[in-house]
């Protein structure tokens, strides 16, 4: 470790532990569950795991292996260590390996979540038909939270283990394979998988499978079909079975891959079929499976005759570039109002480029700003998208430094806007989005989702090396002032692809890769037929060659023609439309020409031109088209992936004089996911005291009122029977539910009595409580009386607040934990009192979507030099001292930006925490923040849900971005990625004063999401190794852009990442990124489908948006939303009215069935439905009108035509049909 | 004796609430065993009937008479060896192997209609009434109330019956028993619970409220619970606790058919084909075996089969599942109905045709299922058949048949215990449903109900045959000299089948002899 870094964990450190010490001497003073904070400092992640597994030993083991190998391979080589004894103290062999799983779950979790104990029940040795033996893992809910790579793993880990003690495979019967697939879609019925795997894959998996996965069931619904199997102990759905079989091995059966390759002793080589989605059946199966596909893929719906071609050729010469695959997966359960972007690999949607901008990486994605406006303002910074690839999801950024999009506006422009206030200014004049522009991915997503390379775009900084390549100076040319090497002038860039043979600059390089072979000699014709308009011609005398400025190149003018007008819209030129003059204007045409093999005629000297134009005597260039279209040869006329000729490409490379690259081979097809968040997490209702008043403080849990409240006349008011623990004071034996005794102040304890024999028991080392004599578990709760009143009016005084500083104080109904100690309402009422409330574990809690940063600027952050040098930034990302607001610098890990309303929330809750220390504990105040500047520096825990493990961060400064930024390392010590999830700050002092795990909830998963442990220090190797996989470089190099070209596999292609550096002084420092962006909140700061009300006003923004989109199939987006959003809305209100339950308006009670009395059979009350004609039928007419506007398919219009009918059938009587208005007229 | 006979008779009658004609009683008197023909007489009386009738008598009596069939399990005896392969040597329609003198050659297109070959049916002869119908009547707008007055009208209904055998008294009554007393109770069963002890406590609950009744797990009605659904008609009889909360079961009632129930039969040997499950439109529909079983309705094999009985699934349907215009052969709906009807225009023209439909149909889905509506109707015309609502009641020269889709079924089998109800034996899961006289009880579960103006899911007469489909399985039997008949279907295994481990029997057509009720077996796939 560097010195500077260990400078930095210093200084976090000491500063911790000041605010430690301020808390504890607090928590002496106060009444809370505990005297002392109840987080500790976890020292590193080895002691985490070997905690909670209790088995001795792994921590020494971890701690050796760590340097050597990644956690993965750590995880194996400590199975081999059980297998053979070295590790755990095992006999049988059972036990061997279900040590070894557990210990690879807790390994890859970092020992942070409880699924290593509470998500594996066993490991159990059963017996094939065959009378050989294999291994059953028996999984729980709770290994959820492992996460699909530990979950996948933990069954590696255990064929592993199984294969070194000796036990063989696990051979499925047919019957039981069946079940795995019914009983998957029934669990995904029931509860939903994030990723379900089809009957076939399912099967083929668990055909497949060496260990039998089995587990407890978790749902009460029954499988149909494959009922009391022999093997399978119940008939319901195995929830952590299900889990692992489609989270953890269909979805990540890449990362698998990984480790199988290496390991010896165990094969799977049906994982590639998985991969590819070859389940095996016979081979007509799988070509229909992917001419279905393909079919799928042509975007004009055509049948795709030409498909025996592509298999039949494939040895042979290619007749077509270098294309992904299309995949459709992330269109799936499209929902209303959140919008498509693009369809998979469409023509005008996202162009991939790759990079890594310095808010990118770790499942992000890059977009320019002014395309987050021009998508009507979907797109915000955070706003998860489901994308195509490489992986799933992702985040977007906002990029700058990429192109824009180009549109066709009412007035017929067709510009290309880079400017996000451009981008604002023609939005209501967007006719079409012709290009959505660039998307930027940074390298590190291909390794991560092992996904091999897609063809890249020609980008600047490919083409400087192929420049440099080529024998150029580039360095020189860069050094030029007069040049700009990324957006020369087009005469430059004609002149650079003519001297040095190197390809023709992105920035003229259109995407001809989209013109048909027809198109393009189509758009030759006419720009030879076209004019040049207001072209100076210096020296009276225009070469033939291409020389001069641009601003003297004048206009080309080309008659109007719609196949014309296609052709540049397809390749996605600059260009004015003028349909009523019939002409079509292209400023910037040299390149186009000259690409298209057109050439001037001829010199037009002395103004004496041959083609004048318009006949006003101003001179004019004519052009000439040097090919007929016969010289283009076989392979240029049929060149083509679609179908021959849909490619212009080699047409180009015929007649273009110099080489043109593909422009864009790879779109990527998304939709938006989530939208971004950033709010205080409130329970619901929310809670300022974890205090219980039943049901006295009415629907709104108000403790005033339920100081108040007495049932009838005769009762105290605000006297409430409650459950609640019973505490004993130990010096004066008093009976008390406080923490401290009432009489003489000492800390009280716990009351354990056996509810049987009513005898008092102390808890033995284990911490359990059973009486010896009756063996029934002893409990502390008891129904007592509490006098509300008396409680809330002495916290008042204790707190010296008077009622009307706040405008309403809510407790909760009742205690959840174990022993039912509340809190103190003092606490409440000055969490009331500055508006903050708590969470279930008595924390005060922000959420922010995740978004990764690696290097900022103090202007962006809203704090000036002087701060950041306070925090201990000296120097900028170039190593200049730093100086001026806009230099970047390099995050430091464990610093975080605020989204705005986070940290207006944080002076609320440090507002809080001041006082409570002075008016409670009787301290001095910690923070005593007069605006939110004085924030920066103050440290804050940040959190995960299904984590138990919180991580000390520093607040460095703010953004506008509804999004929490942080070193992308920061957010993998939480277990987060950033594809769109999101996680929870708490101010540091909150933590450390209000948290107790005597409020946790008493069940299983009650732990999760509870600070339990907390991380004071990031170590780049106990982290999500996730975060490892992200690049780090500054510029990626030529090879690695032709190796796309290739598509070849990420990890052949050498860029440094994370991984590279973990272990070294530089592990903490040198993140570079290869794009810059303006600032981290560019766009929208909200995502529209935040910003529009209703869930009709989504909609029909979503549709208006994809007929505007180019990349769009609008009619595909109205059926989906029909299909996933409508239908499923429509049938499933219909099927729960026809067997709902009833409910008493009076008293809330709820029947099976309506009663035959008619009236509430508890109170005598009103009864009625649960489900009524108008939530059945609310999107009826909507999904016809749009089914109808958008043409749908007569299959989806006739099963709204079905529904309809059925609904009229089941609300309307036969015999008094509603009269249309004719009757009346 | 003979003094004494009418005595007891005129008490019976008075005691189950009738009055009677004394001619009427003289004849029961006079019959060769007095009390089996006064069972048979109640039996038959229609609901509103207050006094018992000479013509009562008579009718019960005549019907009576004639000896028990001795095919009280043609079941299993007609199944293997009447199973006749109706496709013979013939591949498809073009096979010139297979040339009946009645399709006049032509082997390629639809069999000419009526009037054709070796068929002799005298319409005359036939009659064909419909009861239960309630196409075109659907009142109920889905009010809280509708709900509330169906199940009342249930109670009602079937509560009738069960009346006369208990001493009934009202929820409300009960509880301000005293502790010890014997009482009865009609209701619907409101809940099912098993106690910590291994007791079932059951909730009966009447229009006044509800009363737990302790069934002692070692009590000779302990199993009967398991055959138990929610809010099917029930009686209970019983003792008081001492606090009056609840009582413990002595004994429990069924509206059930009743033993002595003998079904009626036409009076000429006539055929009725019992068929279900069509699902034109599907890629997994057997057009051959249709084909195959509409050519053999042209032979001379089944000149008596003069009518058509179709227990709903025409058609595959539309968004009947995810994703089910993958896996369609014709995917607009209206084409389905259009390749129905040209598939019934294969069957003879002079056959007559009932049909309701099925949860794959384009109706509601929720029961009672009206009948189509006129566009489909239209659609439909081959034949002029009847199309009515499911369940309907539909009386064939005497033999009523009730006819019903089935849905229901999945729900008996998935709640009742194996060897009561599985989809093997899909005429047990039947049985249940005679027994609880009602074709859908359970409501909240797998079946939908669509509140009417009466619960016309109940099955208030006997019927003579039972039919339903649904399940794809076939099966029949007699419950009770009920029969009932599964048909199976005419849709090879889909997928979804396979998954969940359904294998249907397919291409098969029961043919029942309305004189005899007994069952034969075609197969033709």
């Amino acid at each position: 470790m560097r010195e500077a870094d260990e400078r930095y964990f210093e200084r976090l450190e000491s500063q911790l532990d000041a605010a430690f010490d301020v808390a504890e001497t607090a928590k002496e003073r106060g009444g809370d569950p505990e005297p002392e904070v109840e987080i500790p400092v976890a020292k590193d992640m080895a002691d985490r795991v070997e905690n909670i597994l209790g088995i001795d030993g792994v921590a020494e083991r971890v701690r050796e292996l760590e340097g050597e190998m990644s956690r993965e391979e750590a995880a194996l080589e400590l199975a081999a260590d059980f297998a053979e004894g070295r590790v755990g103290d095992y006999e049988t062999k059972a036990g061997k390996v279900e040590g070894a799983v557990r210990t690879a779950v807790a390994l890859l979790t970092e020992g942070v979540v409880a699924a290593p104990i509470e998500g594996i029940d066993r490991v159990e040795i059963l017996e094939n038909d065959d009378g050989t033996e294999f291994v059953n893992v028996y999984y729980a809910g709770p290994i959820r939270s492992a996460g699909g790579t530990a979950q996948a793993l933990s069954v590696l880990v255990a064929d592993y283990t199984r294969a070194l003690v000796g036990i063989d495979q696990y051979d499925a019967r047919s019957d039981e394979v069946e079940r795995y697939a019914e009983e998957i879609a029934l669990y995904d019925k029931e509860t939903g998988l994030q990723y379900t795997p089809k009957a076939k894959e399912a099967k083929f998996i668990a055909k497949n499978l060496p260990i039998m996965l089995d587990g407890e069931a978790t749902g009460d619904e029954e499988v149909s079909g494959f009922r009391d199997l022999e093997r399978v102990d119940t008939n319901s759905a195995r929830g952590g079975m299900c889990l692992v079989l489609g989270e953890g091995i269909a979805l990540k059966a890449p990362k698998i891959q990984r480790y199988t390759r290496n390991l010896e002793e165990i094969d799977w080589p049906w994982l590639q079929d998985l991969i590819d989605g070859n389940y095996g059946g016979s081979e007509d199966e799988t070509a229909a499976d992917s001419a279905d596909e393909d079919a799928d893929d042509d975007p004009d719906g055509e049948d795709a005759d030409d498909e025996p071609n592509d298999d039949g050729d494939a040895a042979d010469e290619p007749d077509g570039p270098p294309r992904v695959d299309t995949s459709e997966k992330f269109l799936r359960d499209l929902i209303a109002g959140r919008p498509v972007f693009s369809h998979p690999c469409a023509t005008g949607g996202f162009r991939l480029r790759y990079g890594r901008a310095r808010n990118h990486g770790f499942a992000t994605a890059g977009v320019h700003p002014a395309a987050m406006h021009l998508v009507d303002d979907f797109l915000a910074t955070g706003t998860q998208i489901k994308t195509e690839r490489p992986g799933k999801a992702a985040g977007v950024v906002p990029v700058d430094s990429i192109e824009g999009p180009t549109v066709k506006l009412a007035n017929g422009d067709v510009r290309r806007i880079d400017d996000p206030d451009d981008a604002l200014e023609v939005r209501n004049g967007v006719e079409e989005i012709l290009d959505l522009g660039e998307y930027l991915v940074n390298y590190g997503e291909f390794i991560e989702n092992n996904h091999p390379l897609a063809p890249a775009s020609y980008t600047y900084e490919w083409w400087i090396q192929d420049l440099a390549a080529a024998g150029a100076d580039t360095q020189a040319l860069e050094d030029d002032p007069r040049i700009d090497l990324e957006f020369p002038d087009p005469d430059e860039a004609l002149e650079w692809a003519r001297e040095y043979d190197a390809p023709l600059h992105p920035e003229y390089t259109y995407l001809w890769h989209d013109l048909s072979v027809d198109a393009f000699c189509t758009l030759a014709d006419a720009v030879a037929d076209g004019h040049v308009e207001g072209a100076t011609i210096t020296d009276g005398h225009v070469e033939a060659e291409f020389v001069g400025e641009t601003d003297d190149s004048g206009t080309l003018v080309l008659e109007y023609a719609d196949a014309v007008r296609d052709a540049l819209e397809t390749i996605v030129i600059e260009h004015r439309q003028r349909e009523d003059d019939g002409r079509l204007e292209i400023d910037t045409w040299r390149p186009l020409a000259a690409t298209l093999g057109c050439e001037p005629r001829q010199a037009v000297t002395d103004g004496a031109a041959l083609d004048p134009a318009d006949g006003d005597g101003e001179p004019a260039i004519a052009l000439e088209r040097t090919w007929h279209d016969d010289d283009l040869s076989e392979r240029a006329w049929t060149w083509g992936n679609d179908e021959p000729g849909a490619n212009a490409m080699e047409a180009v490379d015929e007649v273009a004089p110099f080489t043109v690259r593909e422009r864009a081979p790879t779109r990527v097809g998304n939709r938006m996911g989530r939208p971004e968040k950033s709010e205080r997490r409130d329970l619901s209702p929310p809670v300022h005291t974890l205090f219980p008043i039943g049901e006295a403080g009415g629907a709104q849990r108000n403790v005033s009122d339920a100081a108040s409240y007495a049932e009838t006349m005769s009762d105290t008011p605000g006297v409430v029977e409650l459950q609640i623990g019973r505490q004993r004071c130990e010096s004066c034996g008093t009976e008390t539910f406080k923490n401290r005794c009432p009489d003489c102040n000492d800390r009280t304890t716990p009351d354990y009595r056996c509810p049987d024999c009513d005898q008092q028991i102390e808890p033995d080392e284990a911490g359990r409580v059973e009486c010896d004599h009756c063996e029934v578990e002893a409990t502390c709760v008891e129904p007592r009386e509490i006098d509300i009143n008396e409680e809330f009016r002495g916290a008042l005084e204790s707190v010296g607040e008077r009622e009307n500083a706040f405008e309403i104080l809510k407790g909760v109904k009742g205690l959840t934990s174990a022993n039912k100690i509340p809190e103190p309402i003092e606490k409440g009422v000055l969490r009331a009192k500055h508006d903050v409330s708590a969470f279930k574990d008595g924390t005060v809690r922000y959420d922010m979507t995740d978004l990764p940063v690696t290097s900022v600027r103090a202007s962006e952050l809203d704090v000036d030099v002087g701060q950041l040098q306070a925090l201990g930034y000296e120097e900028d990302i170039h190593g200049e001292p730093l100086t001026h607001e806009d230099q970047l610098v390099e995050l430091k890990v464990q610093d975080i930006v605020l989204s705005d309303g986070a940290a207006e929330h944080m002076l609320q809750t440090a507002a809080f925490i001041d006082d409570l220390l002075e008016q409670y504990y009787g301290l001095e105040p910690f923070y005593e923040l007069e605006d939110r500047d004085e924030l920066v520096g103050e440290l804050v825990f940040g959190m995960a849900p299904h984590t138990s493990a919180a991580t000390v961060g520093r607040v460095i400064g703010f953004t506008s971005a509804a999004v929490g930024y942080a070193h992308p390392y920061f957010h993998a010590a939480k277990r987060r990625n950033c594809d769109g999830d999101e996680d929870c700050v708490m101010l540091l002092m909150d933590g450390l004063l209000n948290f107790s795990t005597s409020f946790l909830p008493d069940q299983r998963g009650g732990k999760m999401d509870a600070p339990l442990v907390m991380s004071s220090r990031i170590d780049p190797a106990e982290i999500d190794d996730e975060a490892h996989n992200m690049d780090i470089v500054s510029q990626y190099p030529r090879e690695f852009y032709l190796a796309t070209r290739e598509q070849a596999d990420p990890e052949s292609v050498d860029i440094q990442i994370g991984e590279d550096t973990l272990g070294t002084d530089g592990e903490y420092t040198g993140f570079e990124h290869t794009h810059d962006t303006t600032n981290i909140a560019m766009g929208p700061d909200l995502s529209a489908y935040k910003t529009l009300g209703s869930m009709m006003d989504k909609m029909d923004a979503q549709l208006e948006l994809s007929r505007k989109l180019e990349a769009v199939d609008e009619t595909d987006v109205a059926e989906r939303v029909i299909e996933y959003h409508f239908l499923p809305d429509l049938i499933g209100n219909l099927r729960a009215f026809s067997r709902q339950e009833t409910r008493c308006l009076d008293c809330g009670e709820k029947f099976r069935r309506m009663p035959l009395t008619g009236d509430c059979r508890e109170c005598g009350g009103r009864v009625n439905l649960t489900v009524h004609k108008g939530s059945v039928n609310k999107y009826m007419q909507t999904a016809i009108q749009v089914a109808e506007e958008y043409d749908c398919r007569d299959y989806t219009k006739q099963r709204l035509e079905v529904l309809e009918k059925s609904l009229e059938s089941i609300f309307e009587n036969d015999k008094n049909k509603q009269s249309g208005i004719e009757d009346f007229m | 004796m003979p003094l004494e006979a009418p005595a007891r008779i005129v008490s019976e009658l008075v005691s189950r609430g009738y009055n009677a004609e004394r001619e009427a009683v003289t004849q029961l008197a006079s019959s060769d065993d007095p009390d089996r023909a006064l069972e048979r007489v109640l039996e038959d009386l229609a609901e509103e009937t207050l006094v018992v009738r000479t013509e009562h008598v008579e009718s019960a009596l005549s019907r009576d008479s004639p000896p028990r069939s001795s095919a009280s399990e043609t079941a299993s005896a007609t199944e293997d060896p009447s199973v006749s392969t109706g496709t013979a040597g013939g591949t498809g329609r073009g096979s010139t192997t297979r040339s009946p003198v009645e399709t006049g050659g032509s082997a390629g297109g639809p069999t000419p209609a009526a009037g054709s070959g070796n068929r002799s049916a005298d319409p005359a002869l036939r009659s064909l009434e419909i009861a239960n119908d309630m196409t075109g009547a659907s009142t109920g707008t889905g009010e809280y109330e509708d709900f509330v007055s169906v199940f009342r009208d249930r109670l009602e209904r079937l509560g009738a019956t069960l009346r006369g055998r208990v001493n009934h008294r009202p929820a409300t009554a009960i509880q301000s028993m005293p502790g010890g007393s014997e009482a009865g109770m009609v209701g619907l069963v409101n809940d099912i619970r098993s106690t910590a002890s291994g007791h079932w406590l059951i909730e009966l609950e009447d229009a006044t409220g509800t009363f737990p009744w302790l069934v002692m797990k070692d009590r000779e009605y302990a199993d009967l619970v398991e055959q138990l659904l929610c809010d099917e008609v029930l009686a209970m009889e019983g003792t008081l606790a001492d606090d009056s909360g609840i009582a413990f079961v002595d004994s429990m009632h069924f509206p059930d058919i009743p033993r002595t129930h003998e079904p009626s039969t036409a009076d000429r040997h006539v055929q009725a084909a019992l068929i279900s499950d069509i699902h034109v439109g599907s890629q997994e529909f057997m057009a051959e075996a249709w084909n195959a079983f509409a050519d053999w309705l042209h032979t001379e094999a089944a000149e008596h089969v003069e009518y058509l009985l179709i227990a709903g699934d025409m058609v595959e349907g539309v968004g009947v599942y995810p994703n089910q215009d993958e896996e369609l052969d014709i995917v607009d709906i209206y084409d389905q109905y259009e390749a129905f009807n040209a598939r019934l225009k294969r069957v003879p023209g002079d056959i007559e045709i009932v049909m309701i439909p099925g949860n794959h149909d384009a109706v509601r889905l929720a029961e009672p299922q009206p009948g189509f509506d006129e566009q489909l109707r239209d659609i439909m015309s081959a034949h002029d058949s009847r199309i009515v609502s499911n369940p309907s009641l539909v009386t064939l020269e005497g033999v009523s048949v009730l006819m019903y889709h089935g849905v229901s079924l999945d729900e008996v089998i998935a709640e009742l215990p194996e060897e009561k109800a599985n989809y093997d034996e899909p005429h047990k899961a039947m049985y249940q449903l005679l027994k609880k006289r009602h074709v859908a009880p359970q409501f909240g579960g797998h079946t939908r109900l669509a509140p009417e103006e009466k619960d016309y899911l109940t099955i208030d007469d006997v019927p003579d045959i039972f039919h339903t489909g649904h399940v794809h399985k076939l099966g029949f039997g007699k419950y009770h000299d009920v029969l009932a008949i599964n048909s199976g279907c005419w849709q090879a295994q889909t997928d979804f089948q396979q998954s969940v481990n359904i294998d249907p029997d397919a291409g098969f057509a029961p043919i029942v002899d309305l004189d005899t009720l007994e069952v034969t077996v075609q197969k033709f796939s």
